[in-house]
């Protein structure tokens, strides 16, 4: 038992050794292409820039070499966050960015500054301002929203906290490597008409403007349901606009099953509906608060104003 | 009348602490965590993303013709069912979408989320939003 310990102590600080020295590796821009971009870059697979390729990266460079670096820490396209390797660091990143740059021969050098002597006389004076500037990157990617007294307002997101990525959600596991292969919903939403509630998206518009393509059917993307055009008004009690239901809206979405007859049954006048139940979640909350945009939008629901001899009464 | 302020001064304080609460996680809307026995077989629970399905699917794919329930953790989902092709495993097959041996991409919440739908109406007014701070410590 004790010899037992012994050896899961001496093994764990051989592993602890081993992952010191590979992190002392992967300090050399060189090491982490070779261990993280040469997969996809070394052949040039999924129109990744090949390496050594001058014409393949110089456009890219002319973009900006912070927009290229910034591109390889987020992801862009075909080319996953950090080279899909959560474990880099922003400036490692970086320095594969270099070595890479080198290889293509638009880049003497990928060394610092103060290893050679000789080399910062040819150097093209860029190159000071290329690594001032991953430094700012750097310092960018890292950099936390600051709080001040007058962004505290507990009941409102401020738009910088809309969409995070999933690992500063608070609800996926930092720790996963995977949670990092998660498409982040500001790339996915980038297009899209922004919206103050939910998910901060206007999924109507986006899908009457075909920035969204559902499917219908599971298997067949040509598949397209029937649309039904029918406005159900329901007149309220109180001074609130009186509730237009749209089936159309409905019907880009759902079946007829989804509601009928297990939610709402359907003949006009059966089915008793209160705000107080919509916000437990019951009626039109079974998806309008969790899913479907939430109850706070009033207007959308409650959209036709009453007729002044109403209000009289 | 003194009871009646002292309730509702109590509701008051129970309303504030969930607010708080919730803000403690900042969960795309809808986004629903489930954990009716990851966390007994030591796995993380799921995390399935809604925005991210309906970009792809419509809602009445998955809820009239796969038969989810409109309830969170109330399929009962495991993954024998996924493995016959039931629920997720209608489309999670390698065919229509990446297939059941990544399992980190689904089991991917912290370790002891409770289930729940994230940013929901309810959450924010009733039930208890998130792992304490000691609990995910644990």
């Amino acid at each position: 038992m004790i010899l037992n310990t012994k050896m899961t102590s001496f093994m764990s600080l051989m592993m602890m050794l081993c992952v010191c020295l590979s992190a002392k590796a992967a300090k050399n821009g060189q090491a982490i292409v070779k261990e993280n971009c040469a997969p996809c870059h070394e052949t040039g697979v999924m129109e990744a820039p090949k390496m050594g390729s001058k014409s393949d990266w110089e456009p890219r460079l002319k973009q900006g070499y912070r927009n290229m670096v910034k591109r390889a820490v987020d992801g862009y396209k075909n080319m996953p966050a950090k080279g899909g390797n959560p474990l880099l660091k922003p400036e490692e990143v970086a320095m594969a960015v270099d070595h890479m740059l080198v290889k293509a021969g638009l880049v003497e050098t990928d060394q610092p500054t103060t290893d050679k002597k000789s080399a910062t006389d040819k150097k093209p004076p860029t190159k000071k301002v290329e690594k001032d500037a991953t430094k700012a990157i750097v310092k960018a990617v890292k950099k936390k929203p600051k709080k001040t007294a007058n962004s505290f307002n507990r009941l409102m997101k401020s738009k910088s906290d809309w969409n995070p990525p999933p690992q500063e959600d608070g609800i996926h596991d930092p720790d996963n490597e995977s949670t990092y292969m998660l498409q982040t919903p500001r790339e996915a939403f980038s297009d899209i008409d922004k919206n103050p509630f939910g998910n901060h998206v206007d999924w109507v518009k986006a899908l009457n403007k075909g920035l969204i393509d559902p499917r219908f059917d599971r298997l067949d993307p040509e598949k397209s349901g029937i649309l039904m055009d029918l406005n159900i008004i329901r007149e309220v009690k109180g001074s609130m606009p009186d509730v237009v239901y749209p089936h159309k809206q409905h019907t880009q979405w759902l079946d007829c099953s989804n509601c009928h007859p297990s939610i709402f049954i359907p003949q006009k006048g059966a089915n008793s509906i209160s705000m107080a139940s919509i916000l437990m979640g019951k009626q039109c909350g079974v998806c309008h608060g969790k899913v479907a945009f939430p109850v706070a939008e009033c207007r959308r629901c409650h959209s036709l104003p009453k007729q002044k001899t109403d209000l009289a009464r | 009348m003194k009871s009646v302020i002292r309730v509702s001064c109590g509701i008051l304080i129970a309303l504030t602490f969930t607010l708080f609460e919730a803000e403690k996680t900042n969960a795309e809307y809808g986004d629903i965590v489930m954990n009716n026995y990851s966390a007994k077989a030591e796995m993380r629970p799921v995390v399935f993303p809604h925005w991210f399905h309906r970009i792809r699917f419509q809602c009445k794919v998955c809820h009239a013709d796969l038969g989810f329930k409109f309830q969170a953790g109330g399929n009962e989902i495991n993954m024998l069912k996924i493995i016959d092709g039931e629920y997720c495993g209608a489309c999670h097959n390698g065919e229509i979408a990446w297939a059941i041996e990544n399992c980190n991409l689904c089991h991917s919440a912290k370790p002891g989320t409770p289930t729940q739908v994230h940013d929901s109406t309810i959450q924010k007014l009733v039930a208890p939003t998130f792992a304490t701070d000691k609990q995910s410590k644990q």
